[in-house]
């Protein structure tokens, strides 16, 4: 009887303990940043990312207002019949669905389940902007010594891009 | 690297650059060498990231494209090396696609090498949803890698692979950053024979620049 209730307890304790692990460390990528958050999930069973609006901010820039969810001029509405989809108040805290905004967005996301981590890439429409206006994308990425430059600096020159690769 | 040094050295004062990426997740550690070692005085710019392979759907390197005085594409990704070192893997020489630069730099638009925006259109294809997961899981994939978690990236690495299987830079860049045979069951040269003769390069698709008198 006593090693049952041992190996109960821990048993216990070690779902505990991986309850810990898989609750105190999630991180967000967002526009290519890392944000750790620090606010312990409720949702447990669940493989989307729920934030709360804090956090959303903090992470991505999104605030929820009464018009949507925005950044700066950008707007995406939340479809009125499935606002508990996004949007879950517990207790004082509310939570917000970042993964089901992804799916609205049509925004892909890479999750891997063991490390809590969760990758949010671009949406479709930008990366497919420049077919209709043909003009290169631009990016800005660091020398050998890090000094940062960016493609739009040798407009008004003939530009060869080329990639290449150590590999 | 090299190579474009010279080619760039007889064309800078052309109003023309040469802005190179190299796509390493290594970054600096893995590219800076190369580039110390060609010393170049044209652009050479690191991207851990692979943005640049994402952002203009490159799926290959040396992949080139022509961007004229006002930001705009006149020749979308063609395979570009500046000699025939290659060759085998290319299947084409490298002077007519020198030419042809050449010929953009002298006569800008007049030249025949820029394309039209209706050939434009017709090469550059939007993004499919597949393509968008596959460049977010291999982001992921390199994130933890970063991270320390070289194991647990390997199965983001493959998942990339499998939703963009043209992209031989999503294979080349994993299978460098673990042991191939052991992680991914396939290698670079492995891979190569299997395509059974069929082009590594995408054939270019560009007029014969005009012979020149000997």
């Amino acid at each position: 009887m006593r090693t049952l209730i041992r190996c109960l307890g821990l048993i216990f304790l070690f779902s505990m303990a991986t309850e810990a692990t898989s609750q105190v460390r999630r991180v967000v990528i967002y526009d290519d940043v890392a944000t750790e958050l620090r606010t312990p999930s409720p949702f447990t069973q669940s493989k989307d990312l729920w934030v709360t609006l804090a956090e959303l901010t903090r992470s991505t820039g999104f605030v929820v207002k009464p018009q949507g969810v925005c950044r700066r001029e950008l707007c995406f509405p939340l479809p009125k019949q499935r606002k508990a989809d996004f949007l879950e108040q517990l207790g004082k805290v509310t939570w917000f669905n970042l993964s089901e905004f992804a799916r609205l967005v049509k925004q892909p996301v890479a999750y891997d389940e063991e490390l809590a981590t969760w990758y949010f890439g671009p949406r479709p429409e930008g990366q497919n902007d420049y077919l209709a206006t043909l003009e290169a994308p631009n990016f800005t990425l660091p020398d050998r010594s890090g000094k940062l430059h960016s493609l739009s600096d040798f407009r008004g020159k003939k530009v060869l891009l080329i990639t290449w690769a150590s590999w | 690297m090299p190579g474009w040094q010279i080619f760039y050295h007889e064309l800078k004062d052309e109003n023309f650059e040469i802005v190179s990426v190299a796509q390493d997740t290594g970054g600096v550690k893995d590219a800076s060498p190369w580039i110390e070692k060609a010393n170049p005085e044209y652009i050479a710019l690191i991207d851990q990231q692979h943005l640049v392979t994402k952002l203009y759907s490159m799926v290959n390197v040396p992949t080139a494209v022509w961007i004229n005085e006002q930001g705009k594409i006149v020749r979308p990704n063609e395979v570009a090396f500046v000699d025939d070192r290659f060759k085998s893997y290319s299947h084409m020489d490298s002077s007519p696609y020198l030419e042809a630069i050449r010929d953009w730099v002298a006569k800008g638009a007049r030249s025949s090498f820029v394309l039209s925006e209706e050939e434009l259109r017709k090469r550059l294809t939007p993004v499919s949803p597949d393509r968008l997961m596959a460049d977010a899981e291999f982001s992921l994939a390199e994130y933890l890698f970063h991270a320390g978690h070289g194991t647990e990236a390997i199965p983001h690495f493959k998942q990339a692979q499998r939703l963009a299987p043209d992209n031989w830079n999503y294979k080349r860049q994993a299978w460098l950053l673990s042991d191939a045979d052991r992680d991914y069951g396939t290698n670079f040269t492995k891979e190569v024979e299997k395509l059974n003769g069929k082009p590594y390069y995408a054939p270019r698709q560009m007029p014969e620049p005009a012979a020149k008198p000997n």
